[in-house]
């Protein structure tokens, strides 16, 4: 317990996440007023109007996720004076996973929150609250292995917003198993989305494990 | 000239540069491989009837290796250079060997040039060639004029990428704000359903030097597109050049 608080409240001074966080809830205002705007005015914009807006908001939780695993590994090092503190990696990337969907899970649910309820959906918002938090763990787990912020940004986003949507363009039974599924169909995604955030956690912890500081 | 030649041995010794050299050159042409039989089903079917834009199009999913490319070229300058020198970075070291900051960033902005242009050549021979022969008899060749504007659509895109990074120090942001807008469906695409100024944006503007079958609420013809995109690059590189000059490191 007193390990996931310490991780907290690193993650919590962290001022990038701050501004990750408040960016992609503007952001993601922003964009329910844009998809309001044009659909008031009659353009087709497909069926989920109310989740649309969280298909490209969800980048900026991949970002947190990242920033967040990230910055352990910047300057200085941090990461030693962790594992000092803590040897034990197993529990320890525990914690972090932890601190990391405590931080996220309000953040998640006001951006989830404007966004469907403004679409009159409200139903949704546990279902996107959770998504939202998925994600967030997934990119943290892709980012403590790559280890470094810029890398694995491109990494997630090119399969989030460029390998994802050619592939579902080709072959859309396939991609239908693809993370980011549940932004589009939630009620077929949420498996698809718990299986990999879990797979790349349990990658991420036993890489992190056999691996040097 | 040495300066540029310094500024390309530097950026070709990145391997995040690689990653963007490598995504950006395959992309394209295996998305035309991959989609050949769709393509040729619709061209069959007659639901594609206009075919003047095949292959042209496919190039404008590779520009996630220009992009990669113009950030990174300066982001590497402001990562630390070792966990045990923490306040250490490249930029340091650089300003050192080129006080001039504008020389440096005259040669930072002519090895980006040549890189991703080289990259463009590549990228666009590969994906126009394949489409000529998967389906030649379908899709005349376009014309020169319009190959050329889609490479300097990609250098523009670079230069963008490059702009932005100058003024964020920063690799992350400008990466997630492109990205995102590389998608399939584009936020700028959205807001030009919101309001018909933002058929000037960068991007929208930009895609219209060499596609015709946009469906966009403006028609822009493609000198006056290409104008547009060079003055949003030329205005926020200034920014970035005045910004880099009046900086602390």
């Amino acid at each position: 317990m007193n390990t996931a608080r310490a991780e907290l409240r690193k993650l919590l001074t962290l001022p990038s996440l701050r501004l990750t966080a408040l960016l992609t809830w503007t952001a993601n205002l922003v964009l329910t007023y844009a998809y309001r705007a044009a659909g008031s005015r009659g353009e087709p914009l497909g069926d989920d109007a109310a989740l649309a807006p969280l298909a490209y908001t969800q980048a900026g939780f991949l970002v947190l996720g990242v920033l967040a695993a990230a910055s352990e590994h910047q300057e200085g090092g941090q990461i030693r004076t962790t594992l000092l503190a803590v040897p034990r990696r197993l529990p320890l990337q525990a914690a972090k996973a932890l601190a990391l969907a405590a931080l996220t899970l309000p953040v998640a649910a006001a951006t989830a929150t404007t966004s469907t309820l403004s679409a009159g959906e409200a139903t949704w918002t546990p279902a996107a609250t959770a998504y939202l938090t998925l994600t967030t763990l997934l990119g943290a787990a892709v980012a403590s292995v790559v280890r470094r912020a810029v890398p694995a940004v491109i990494l997630l986003l090119g399969l989030y917003f460029i390998a994802g949507p050619l592939l579902r363009a080709w072959s859309a039974t396939s991609a239908a198993y693809l993370p980011d599924t549940a932004a589009l169909d939630p009620s077929r995604g949420a498996a698809a989305t718990l299986v990999w955030t879990l797979t790349a956690l349990t990658l991420a912890a036993f890489t992190v494990d056999r691996r040097d500081a | 000239m040495s300066l540029v030649r310094a500024e390309l041995r530097k950026l070709l010794g990145l391997p995040t540069a690689w990653v963007g050299l490598v995504l950006g050159t395959l992309t394209a042409p295996v998305v035309v491989l991959l989609n050949a039989p769709y393509t040729r089903r619709a061209i069959a079917a007659g639901t594609l009837t206009d075919t003047s834009d095949l292959g042209l199009r496919d190039l404008g999913i590779g520009l996630i290796g220009p992009m990669v490319l113009g950030v990174i070229v300066v982001s590497s300058e402001y990562t630390s250079t070792g966990q045990d020198a923490p306040g250490a970075r490249q930029l340091t070291a650089t300003l050192a060997a080129v006080p001039d900051r504008l020389r440096l960033l005259v040669a930072k902005t002519t090895a980006l040039v040549l890189v991703v242009a080289a990259q463009a050549v590549v990228t666009a021979t590969a994906t126009l060639t394949l489409t000529q022969v998967l389906h030649g008899e379908h899709a005349p060749a376009p014309a020169p004029a319009r190959v050329a504007a889609a490479l300097l659509y990609w250098t523009l895109t670079a230069l963008l990428a490059y702009a932005l990074a100058l003024i964020t120090r920063n690799g992350v942001v400008p990466l997630t704000l492109l990205i995102i807008n590389s998608s399939v469906v584009s936020v700028s695409y959205l807001l030009t359903k919101v309001t018909d100024l933002a058929a000037y944006l960068p991007d929208i503007a930009g895609t219209q030097m060499f596609l015709r079958s946009g469906d966009f609420p403006v028609e822009i013809a493609p000198v006056t597109a290409g104008l547009v995109m060079t003055t949003w690059v030329v205005a926020l590189l200034a920014v970035g050049a005045v910004l880099f000059r009046r900086r602390d490191t």
